[in-house]
């Protein structure tokens, strides 16, 4: 990494040449822009990342956690591929478990509780390491486009720095303003200055923009309450990691979380001071919330017969004394906060360190953007994370990601790379963004992947590490490391088949539900993550060959494309609504035309006869112009 | 590729698209075929898009008239079925996605709620088969040794002389079919066959294959021996191949003596003695088809389904229910359980044309408090 000079990155150009700072640029310093800048740089493209504070990189903005249902295998995949997350979480991981580990193999997830300072120094640490990098300090305020074509961005303080890919990541900071009863302040986050004039710069470029909410919980000072009152979450005894580079090892001491529940007194409080909240009583805020992330009011509002609601105390670090109180986000003024916060079992003296807040953003309705994340309506741009009206770190990161690679690739005039549903859930996550739009905070669920039988936690390399090496993001001995471990696992499997106990074959036993692979292990003497890799291969394969002829299926729709252009109003056969969902979500092909909803399989046929006809209609006029 | 081709019957039609789809097969979605022949040349474009435009108009309609299609509250059995999936796979979704604030449930709990499905939809499949009797005829192949009277039979029921008769053995050589009401609404296709023997004769061997291919596919086989002589091997494996099946036995030419009614079976207990040519005989005969073909057994004011498409998607829905079923027995975790219930759902949601995937989500955030 190099300190950035007003003068550029680059070698200074000749008066002929445009001026070129860097082949990529990107726009915040967030887990999106981390993992973006990290891939595209990795790549050996020349990279300039503009953060508003290069002192706070990937700042775990609400809670201490990475991962978790559905987000885990997010950070397996952009592990996978080489990427970031999973090798910063995995150096700064206080309290680690698997989630899900009774319900299935596809749906089991690593969650871990993180360090909030060590994550910053080890995302830091890790850019630091790149050669083709380099950070600068400053506020972008505007996009330098030219014929449709982005050039470049300005920062507040009138500097200009020159790229024909950049990619936006601003996360909540894009027209940020928060809340916390009569109080509102415009801000990316506390203290922290919000992105305006980007805002107006997007609009004027033509991108539509909507309004969403999300919020944070108050923060409490871990001497001042009593642990003896709560029940403990204990982390896992053995060291579970992220990063399939990482040989398992603990970060640091793990520690206990806590788990308390709210009663009819914090309810009363909720109640009696709904007339002071910016979201009912004040009415402040338009932005659409998080219904998988409801602020405490929400709760006691909507959930009014639940007599009590689940409250998380997560420590925010080794050294910090600070606890994130999850499921207990409000933007209640503060001394309602403290009095609320005051009636949890072993709070009854604890002290605020910082109030919860809500906050409210722009974003841009992800339809705008093709599948590599750049935008229709800009060459050369790329939107991802809270831009694109998703939450959660995992979810901004896996889209940083693709849009880095996709801003490296396009700099070598290379084809964009994007993931099938059943191939990853970083595939799931755009394809949702990109066909069907957003309403509020998109969130990842395994229910939103009806492919999960295939997309597991255990599996994320087989299904991305040859994609990662081939485009030159997961370095060569990593990738050795894989094929390695991949024979070990095909040796390994086809052995099960062959040895043979009274009870039958290694791989006839583990078909049954009850055995496990610890009592296979005498009889397949492999490493134990193996083992255990071939018995979750073997327990599913029935439910994954089902999985897979699904997924053949559904790939033959997704091959046959749409034309950017396409003319769908033309197409008169097609009802009028599907004319004008088609115009308005761009489906890029007969497959993505089919997940927009209220769209019927009549409807899918006629725009496939149509593209058809087009095509043909194109390669008559090829052959008259030959 | 494999094509049938099969009598011009629909009764026959129907009754083969359902062994296919027994045995593994789909219903094309609307379109699919149109695209298939325009992808391969078969149609052009004009002629495509025509028919595009047709499916639309279909589809349009069907959007109109749901209701009317899913006649009698036929939609609202479904919609309750789907209910109770629909319940069990947000309690899935949200105990996978949320567990720190949703618990699992109980497994015991969640067979005794999807056995209660499938019973529900195995109620509403027989239905489907009752009306089918009913509205397309109970399709009766006429079996028996040759020379039985078989042929005479049917022109008895039929009242005409539809198929030749003659005195020599082997003389219906290929199947006719034909159809009879029989009141009440019910009717009946009768398919005469050749005389089940072995066959001498290379043409005659033929009709025999025919006739076994006929006795597969009907419904009810209505077997007709000579009743008046001691039974040969002829009719006694006639009688035996069609024990356990749906069937109407008749001993004929009681006329001319009853040796071999008198030495029946008792499997053959509640058979018809009598002759093809006394109007009596014959009506007892169609009294039996009358019965067998359900006219009084099916209410269609009440929800029944009424298409291979409604029934297609039903038994899918319950070969789903099967391997959750499977899933749950063998132990298996709960995440392998719900991919089959979302299955099963999904055809039901085709069935009434709901779209599944949007409603899901709602719902859990509707049902469950959810979030930290």
């Amino acid at each position: 990494m190099r300190d950035a000079k007003r003068d550029g990155v680059l070698p200074s150009t000749t008066m002929n040449e445009p001026r070129r700072d860097a082949e990529v640029i990107v726009v915040g310093g967030g887990h999106a822009g981390v993992e973006a800048a990290h891939a595209a740089a990795a790549m050996g493209r020349a990279t300039l990342l503009v953060t508003g504070d290069p002192e706070r990189i990937c700042t775990l903005a609400c809670n201490p956690s990475i991962g978790g249902s559905a987000k885990g295998q997010l950070v397996r995949e952009i592990d996978a591929l080489g990427g970031a997350m999973a090798r910063i979480i995995d150096r700064s991981s206080l309290h680690v478990r698997f989630l899900n580990e009774s319900k299935g193999y596809a749906v089991r997830a690593l969650r871990a509780q993180a360090d909030k300072e060590r994550y910053v120094l080890e995302a830091t640490a890790l850019l630091r390491s790149l050669q083709h990098l380099t950070i600068a300090c400053g506020l972008v305020d505007d996009l330098i486009v030219e014929s449709g074509a982005v050039r470049g961005v300005v920062t507040s303080d009138g500097r200009r720095f020159y790229a024909d890919r950049v990619v936006l990541a601003t996360g909540t900071f894009l027209g940020g303003k928060i809340f916390r009863g009569e109080f509102s302040q415009a801000a990316g986050r506390v203290g922290e200055a919000p992105a305006l004039e980007l805002s107006h710069a997007l609009r004027r470029l033509g991108f539509p923009t909507g309004r969403l909410k999300t919020g944070t919980p108050p923060r409490v000072a871990t001497q001042s309450v009593d642990f003896e009152a709560m029940r403990v979450q204990e982390p896992s005894p053995i060291p579970l990691m992220f990063s399939y580079r990482n040989s398992p090892a603990f970060a640091g001491p793990q520690l206990p979380c806590h788990v308390v529940s709210t009663n009819n007194e914090t309810h009363a409080l909720v109640r009696d001071n709904l007339h002071r909240s910016p979201l009912y009583g004040l009415d402040l805020i338009a932005g659409i919330g998080p219904r998988y992330c409801p602020s405490i009011e929400d709760k006691v509002m909507k959930f009014s017969h639940n007599p009590s609601h689940l409250v998380f105390v997560e420590p925010e670090g080794w050294t910090t004394n600070s606890l994130y109180i999850g499921g207990f986000s409000t933007s209640l003024p503060e001394d309602v906060q403290r009095a609320m916060v005051r009636t949890l079992p072993g709070f009854a003296r604890a002290d605020l360190l910082r109030p919860g807040y809500a906050v409210e953003y722009d974003y841009v309705p992800p339809t705008e953007l093709r599948a590599s994340l750049e935008t229709r309506r800009v060459a050369g741009l790329y939107f991802c994370g809270q831009l694109n009206g998703t939450s959660g770190y995992e979810e901004a990161a896996a889209q940083g990601l693709i849009a880095g690679i996709n801003a490296a690739r396009a700099a070598r005039g290379e084809a964009a790379i994007v993931l099938g549903r059943g191939e990853a859930y970083i595939g799931v996550l755009i394809d949702d963004l990109v066909t069907r739009g957003v309403d509020e905070p998109y969130r990842m669920l395994s229910s939103r992947a009806e492919h999960r039988v295939v997309l597991r936690h255990d599996n994320a390399d087989l299904r991305l590490c040859e994609l990662g090496f081939s485009i030159g993001l997961l370095p060569p001995e990593v990738h050795e490391a894989f094929e390695a471990r991949r024979a070990l696992l095909v040796d390994a499997i086809s052995r099960a088949d062959t040895i043979r106990s009274a009870a039958g074959s290694v791989a006839e036993r583990l078909r049954r539900p009850s055995v496990t692979a610890a009592d296979v292990a005498a009889d397949l003497p492999v490493d134990s993550e193996i083992l255990e890799r071939v018995a979750i291969e073997i327990k599913l394969a029935g439910y994954v060959k089902r999985q897979e002829v699904a997924i053949a299926r559904a790939a033959r729709d997704e091959s046959t494309e749409v034309p950017e252009d396409f003319a769908f109003g033309q197409v008169s056969a097609l009802s009028l609504e599907a004319r004008e969902k088609f115009a308005r979500f761009k489906p890029r092909s007969l497959g993505a035309a089919a997940r927009i909803s209220g769209i019927s399989p009549a409807d899918v046929a006629i725009l496939s006869v149509a593209l058809h006809r087009a095509r043909a209609r194109a390669s008559v006029a090829v052959a008259a112009a030959v | 590729m494999l094509e049938l081709h099969v009598h011009g019957s629909p009764t026959v039609a129907r009754d083969v698209l359902l062994a296919v789809l027994a045995a593994g097969a789909r219903l094309a979605e609307p379109g699919e075929f149109t695209r298939r022949a325009f992808l391969v040349g078969k149609l052009d474009l004009t002629a495509a898009e025509a028919v595009g435009e047709l499916i639309a108009a279909e589809d349009r309609s069907r959007a109109r008239g749901a209701a009317a299609r899913l006649s009698g509250g036929l939609a609202r059995e479904i919609d309750t079925a789907s209910a109770a999936l629909d319940a069990i796979v947000e309690e899935l979704g949200a105990a996978i996605d949320f567990p720190d604030d949703v618990p699992s449930p109980e497994r015991s709990e969640l067979a005794a709620r999807l056995a209660a499905v499938d019973a529900h939809l195995a109620a509403l499949g027989e239905t489907w088969e009752a009306g089918r009797r009913v509205r397309e005829g109970l399709s009766v192949a006429i079996v028996g040794p040759p020379n039985a009277g078989k042929s005479s039979l049917l022109n008895a029921l039929l009242g005409v002389e539809r198929a030749l008769v003659s005195a020599i053995a082997g003389t219906t050589r290929d199947t006719i079919e034909e159809s009879i009401a029989l009141g009440g609404g019910a009717s009946a296709r009768l398919i005469d066959t050749a005389g089940l023997r072995d066959a001498t004769e290379a043409l005659e061997a033929a009709g025999i294959l025919r006739t076994r291919a006929a006795l597969a596919e009907a419904t009810l086989a209505l077997v007709v021996v000579d009743g008046a002589r001691p039974l040969d091997t002829a009719a006694r494996d006639v009688l035996d191949a069609t024990r356990g099946r749906e069937r109407v036995v008749f001993f004929n030419k009681a006329d001319l003596g009853r040796a071999g009614f008198d030495a029946r079976e008792h499997a053959e207990a509640g058979a018809i003695s009598g002759s093809a040519h006394d109007a009596e005989s014959v009506a007892r005969v169609r009294e039996a088809l009358r019965a067998a073909a359900g006219a009084d057994r099916v209410d269609f004011a009440q929800p029944h389904l009424g298409t291979v498409r409604q029934g297609d998607a039903v038994l899918e829905a319950r070969r789903a229910l099967a391997r959750v079923r499977d899933t749950l027995d063998a132990g298996e975790p709960i995440d392998l359980v719900a991919g089959d219930v979302m299955a099963a759902r999904a055809s039901l949601h085709e069935l009434t044309g709901r779209e599944a995937s949007e409603s899901l989500l709602d719902a859990i955030f509707a049902r469950f408090c959810i979030g930290k």
